[in-house]
């Protein structure tokens, strides 16, 4: 119930981020869905039915990504020194953020179950009724516990990631994430100027994901692996190395921004390239995870364009709903961090104001920051993007 | 509207603020002089921070006037009055807010190179104010490597190296231990004197008027002369010097006197009236009589 209550009284700002959450995790839902229409429908085809239900992994991480950060984000759930006084300390708050995000979720799930219903043409009085009903095998009774199952995965994944993530940990000076309920609390936050540690291992990976992309598509093999859209070859490898190219980005985000923010405020700067490439060092580990994340979904989506560009079957629109569902969790996900980034900043923000700082210039930090990041960031995904498909285009 | 007498660099006239309704400040009335060094001294609650917000145009008083050099601070717009605190006043918190990726000597550069400054101009002059105030070593660290008391003087630093004509400081000294506080004191007090900046100085702490040209003693949102702190002999003497002190109209040659001569007088009754409490407490949440 005070979960219920604080979440009433929340901001507008954070109600969208949590309503965000719920249409996410009701398109996963619905596609979890969709798998098991087909699986009735086509009791025969187990092997495609089950590869369908592989591919909704992608969205279910998304999706669950997406909570845990709006979680994670979500200022009801930091530590206060009002509620701490009332009992409500750090480990009753990470309970409280574990049951918003399954109270966010299972409201998507819900209109998940209701769209899909109303689609098979079971709750009838609106318009598109049973419009999907031999897609979605209307003729067979919905089978309610494997139903249930599917859709209780998001909810469950996501409230068990976020109560991991926010649970509450012995506070060590060097946790970056981490923020205690002291008053001067950005001194105590994290060990700043340390580099993040994952570039090397991201740039392996990476090149290791491009290498193996192109022996898998030299070998040129068949297997029971197809792409959605009815890909003929069997790209095994390739995913495998796709899946390696996109780890290997995730990783080597923070310490790329971390370059970028170097060089940023090298030789000389002047405030605002000293202001903006520090900023930069100092969220490296928090902007550049979803940002290396947000790179692999851009290549990914790059190769999927080059791949059904030529004369191959065209998308089906569960596969355009998951593509959707993955690129927007992960566009939403870096959003969602970049304002908690500019809310832990708030305090240097004010200082900097205090100093005479004028909004402009502040304004210009923030777009110079913006600026060096797509401009490093972009042509990188570019690349990787045509390096992975240059092997599938084939 | 009366024009300020000429040798005041700010001039207050009837200052009235309330917070939400509770009344903050009701009609006070000062003048700041060129050069000085005043306390505004009084227990918690007492409108200190108000005041001095006041006096450097952050917050508008609802009524009452602030002149500045004889130039009218109450009518400004908000973006002159943000330009005049950026160019003629420096400001220290009771927290250090120091910009957290920058370093120490980043930091007290910083306000040279919003302005315009170059690099190696504004880096010069940073280390320059850094080894003035016995902190030159630390010009390379970030403040979370700091300790409290250097990431305050860091803080004085930066207020002090635009050479601003005034300097509020919102009770600097805060969250220090006592040893530091008096040295950041010194610190603070013996820059501005050198450099002929004028010091305006909110603190609850009696010992700071020790260090001041002029005490004024807020209580309740007034002005008073005098105030009875309980605890009887121990701040007897604190409560005469407050007496001795003189109101703004009315100069007293002799103010500085009492402090100036004699701080370990001033100093050893007031540490010993501290230590029942934690200081800070021990005379704001004193019951206070007064006289106005």
């Amino acid at each position: 119930m005070l979960a219920l209550r604080l979440a009433r009284g929340a901001r507008p700002l954070v109600q969208l981020r949590r309503l965000l959450v719920a249409a996410a995790s009701a398109g996963t839902g619905f596609l979890l869905l969709c798998t098991l229409g087909y699986a009735m429908g086509h009791p025969d085809a187990s092997g495609g039915a089950l590869l369908r239900l592989a591919w909704c992994v992608a969205p279910i991480a998304a999706t669950v990504y997406f909570a845990v950060t709006v979680a994670r984000t979500d200022p009801a759930t930091k530590p206060r020194s009002g509620l701490s006084a009332v009992g409500l300390g750090p480990a009753k708050l990470s309970v409280l953020a574990a049951i918003s995000t399954a109270v966010a979720c299972t409201l998507g799930s819900m209109v998940a179950l209701l769209v899909f219903l109303h689609l098979r043409g079971d709750l009838t009085g609106l318009p598109f009724d049973g419009a999907a009903s031999e897609l979605l095998a209307a003729d067979q009774p919905l089978p309610v516990a494997a139903a249930l199952t599917l859709l209780a995965v998001v909810p469950l994944t996501a409230t068990a990631a976020s109560a991991a993530v926010l649970r509450p940990r012995t506070a060590k000076p060097a946790k970056p994430d981490r923020e205690q309920d002291e008053p001067a609390r950005w001194y105590t936050r994290a060990a700043p100027g340390s580099p993040p540690s994952g570039l090397p291992w991201g740039i392996a990976l990476l090149a290791a994901g491009l290498a193996v992309e192109g022996y898998a598509s030299r070998s040129a093999g068949t297997s029971d692996l197809t792409l959605p859209g009815g890909l003929a070859g069997s790209p095994a490898g390739v995913l495998a190395g796709w899946a390696l190219t996109a780890v290997g980005l995730a990783l080597a985000g923070p310490g790329l921004t971390y370059l970028c923010g170097r060089v940023l405020q090298a030789a000389r700067p002047g405030a605002m390239r000293l202001l903006a490439g520090r900023g930069l060092q100092e969220e490296a580990r928090r902007i550049g995870r979803p940002l290396g994340v947000l790179c692999a979904v851009g290549s990914g989506a790059y190769a999927a364009l080059t791949l059904y560009a030529g004369d191959r079957p065209a998308i089906g629109p569960l596969t355009t709903l998951g593509a959707l569902l993955v690129a927007g969790c992960a566009v939403l996900t870096l959003v969602t961090v970049t304002i908690e980034a500019k809310h832990a900043r708030a305090d240097t923000t004010s200082a900097l104001l205090q100093l005479g700082a004028p909004a402009a210039m502040l304004r210009g930090t923030a777009a110079l920051r913006a600026g060096t990041l797509a401009v490093v960031i972009g042509p990188l995904t570019w690349v990787v993007a045509e390096l992975a498909a240059l092997p599938l285009a084939k | 509207m009366v024009a300020p007498p000429d040798n005041d660099v700010l001039w207050a006239r009837a200052l009235h603020v309330t917070h939400n309704g509770s009344p903050a400040l009701t009609g006070v009335s000062l003048g700041v002089r060129e050069g000085e060094i005043l306390a505004v001294t009084g227990p918690r609650g007492s409108g200190k921070t108000t005041l001095l917000r006041c006096l450097c145009g952050q917050l508008l008083p609802e009524q009452g006037e602030v002149w500045f050099n004889s130039t009218p601070v109450h009518t400004m717009t908000p973006v002159v009055r943000e330009r005049l605190r950026r160019d003629r006043f420096g400001w220290i918190d009771p927290e250090p807010h120091l910009v957290p990726e920058l370093t120490a000597g980043e930091n007290v550069a910083l306000p040279l190179m919003l302005r315009g400054a170059s690099h190696r101009e504004s880096k010069a002059s940073a280390r320059e104010w850094l080894d003035r105030l016995d902190i030159g070593d630390c010009a390379r660290k970030r403040p979370h490597a700091l300790l409290q008391a250097q990431r305050q003087r860091v803080a004085i630093a930066r207020a002090l190296v635009t050479m601003p004509s005034v300097i509020f400081a919102d009770e600097p000294t805060a969250p220090l231990h006592r040893a530091d506080r008096a040295h950041v004191l010194r610190t603070l007090t013996t820059a501005a004197r050198s450099h002929g900046i004028t010091v305006v100085l909110a603190s609850h702490d009696a010992e700071v008027a020790a260090l001041a040209d002029r005490t004024l003693t807020l209580l309740d949102g007034r002005r008073v002369n005098t105030v009875h702190l309980p605890g009887v002999k121990e701040t007897e003497k604190t409560a005469e010097r407050a007496e001795t002190t003189e109101t703004a109209e009315t100069d007293e040659p002799g103010a500085d006197g009492p402090g100036a001569d004699e701080p370990g007088a001033a100093a050893g009754p007031a540490r010993s009236a501290g230590s029942g409490g934690d200081s800070d407490d021990a005379e704001g949440r004193a019951a206070c009589s007064l006289s106005v």
